[in-house]
């Protein structure tokens, strides 16, 4: 055979496809960067409009306290997460059948893809804690108002608060990733039928908790590994979804 | 001559469905090979089985000596660019063409945008405001211009007009000429490539029916007009690809000629003519025997 011997001609050896997959997702940065952040900053001038309104309205230092806390039950960053979800699903959807056609290995594709969640998860986790560094430090933007401090990004510390972004973002980015390799793997089919399994999962688990009566157990534990355990604990689920998202995606092909 | 792919005994079944059908081929180095057949012979699969896109159900595929299947080294020399191309959502034509270096170390910049002129691609304008001939230029701009040592067409011109498709095989010459590498074109426009094309590969219903260096296969065949009688008598005992017959003359095409043979047609009145690639194409791909047994009653 002749083509044993044969070396491809002239081969200038390509940087690394990872980092080319990578460079591939920002290489326009609307979706992930620019269109997030619009609606931030709309949704954040919304809200500023409405603290001034209630500010304008409410004099006593009493009632401003107990508006103050009612606003740490505000969603307006929560959209936020949901959106990176929908962000990696679309972006692997259309992105690796493209990078399939320049020659790219599923395989450096899914590290290249990871690599770039991996970076925005930082990006963004160190915005929202400044932004929430910035919101503590003026007493809610001078009017009391709270958007990036809300409850469910509960800390002490900016750190804490920070891992707490950081944990949640990857999670939404991984989880979106395991749906759309899913699919791309299995199409609808197999997309239903991993929806079906993670219900049933689910149903099953919180009935397990139910029927042994261990609620107060699991809220005692919840308690007790406090924030930063919860957080390490979300890292858990997120590496299974990475990891199977890898497994997915390996023997997944291209639609016609 | 080495080849930079070499195929055996390849399987692809989706369900009950071979798409391709215990396929063997080699494709030469640096020549321009042409993969021609109907719609939903195969060819698009084919090309995905080469480069690693889909999973062959059984058999060998070497493409520079090894599987290409998830293979960096074998993968970033090849280029494929498909039919209607997806590019991501928010891409304009200016997207690409910064992204495409990246991935290909032979990426020519100059010339992409030399083609872009030609081509008169709107690189700012969003690939979704773009016409269907227009994305299609965007693909044979990438195409062209990574120089990848195999590249793969996929019936690249979707909607481009003719003067593009001209300007397309202008190109891709005078390109391959400076620059030679291994080029695998599918398309349904036979005769339009019939003078770029090196070697034919012929594929229907998932088999490969003709492989075959394109002079060999241009001078395989001939059509002889005349009158019935003289035409029936110079074609019997020949293999007849094809006959057709208006009032009193009738033409058929016959498998190659010696030079002798042509003489004596010439002596017997008929006129000789070449076939061209695509109606070749079209006869060895759609008679069997039997129909052209029937046709040649039916018009003897």
């Amino acid at each position: 055979m002749t083509t044993t011997a044969l070396t491809p001609p002239s081969i200038a050896q390509a940087p690394s496809r990872v980092l080319a997959v990578l460079r591939l997702h920002f290489a326009s940065r609307y979706i992930l960067i620019g269109a997030p952040w619009a609606i931030m900053a709309i949704i954040f001038v919304v809200n500023l409009a409405v603290w001034a309104i209630i500010f304008a309205s409410v004099s006593s230092p009493t009632d401003r306290a107990e508006v103050t806390a009612g606003l740490q039950w505000s969603g307006a960053s929560l959209y936020l997460f949901v959106w990176m979800s929908i962000v990696a699903v679309q972006s692997i959807m259309v992105s690796f059948p493209f990078a399939l056609g320049y020659g790219v290995t599923r395989r450096d594709y899914y590290l290249g893809t990871s690599l770039t969640y991996v970076l925005l998860s930082v990006g963004y986790a160190t915005v929202l804690t400044l932004l929430a560094g910035i919101e503590q430090a003026t007493d809610g933007w001078g009017l009391g108002g709270q958007m990036f401090n809300a409850v469910y990004f509960a800390g002490d510390t900016l750190v804490e608060r920070f891992f707490v972004f950081l944990a949640l973002l990857l999670f939404f980015y991984f989880s979106g990733a395991l749906g759309a390799t899913v699919y791309l793997r299995w199409k609808q089919p197999g997309l239903l039928a991993a929806f079906a399994a993670l219900g049933v999962l689910i149903v099953g688990l919180c009935a397990l908790v139910t029927i042994s009566q261990s609620w107060q157990r699991v809220f005692e534990f919840a308690t007790s590994v406090g924030t930063g355990g919860l957080v390490a604990l979300l890292l858990i689920p997120t590496a299974i979804a990475a990891l199977t998202g890898y497994g997915a995606l390996r023997r997944a092909t291209p639609k016609n | 001559m080495t080849s930079v792919i070499e195929v055996a005994h390849l399987t692809k079944r989706f369900g009950d469905l071979a798409a391709i059908d215990d396929v063997s081929f080699r494709v030469e180095e640096n020549a321009i090979t042409g993969l021609l057949g109907r719609n939903g012979a195969g060819k698009t699969t084919l090309m995905q089985l080469l480069t690693g896109q889909q999973f062959a159900t059984s058999g060998t595929i070497d493409v520079f000596g090894a599987n290409p299947v998830e293979n960096a080294d074998v993968l970033q020399n090849v280029c494929f660019i498909k039919e209607s191309q997806k590019y991501p959502d928010e891409f304009r034509p200016k997207h690409v063409f910064r992204s495409a270096p990246w991935f290909f170390p032979h990426w020519d910049a100059e010339f992409a945008e030399q083609l872009v002129e030609d081509f008169r691609v709107p690189a700012n304008r969003p690939i979704k405001k773009l016409s269907r001939g227009q994305v299609s230029s965007v693909g044979v701009i990438v195409g062209l211009a990574s120089r990848a040592p195999l590249t793969f067409f996929d019936e690249p011109y979707l909607g481009l007009d003719a003067v593009a498709r001209q300007i397309f095989y202008d190109r891709l010459l005078q390109d391959y000429a400076e620059h030679p590498r291994t080029i695998l074109l599918s398309t349904h426009l036979i005769d339009e490539v019939a003078n770029l094309l090196e070697h034919v590969l012929v594929i229907d219903d998932g088999r490969v029916v003709i492989d075959e260096e394109a002079d060999v296969l241009r001078g395989s065949a001939t059509t002889i007009a005349g009158t019935r009688a003289a035409v029936a008598a110079f074609s019997e005992g020949r293999e007849v690809l094809h006959a057709e017959t208006i009032g009193g003359l009738s033409s058929v095409t016959l498998e190659a000629l010696s030079p002798s043979d042509r003489a004596d047609a010439a002596a017997a009145g008929l006129e000789l003519a070449p076939v061209s690639l695509q109606q070749l194409i079209i006869r060895k791909t759609t008679l069997t025997a039997p129909a052209t047994e029937s046709e040649m009653e039916h018009s003897a």
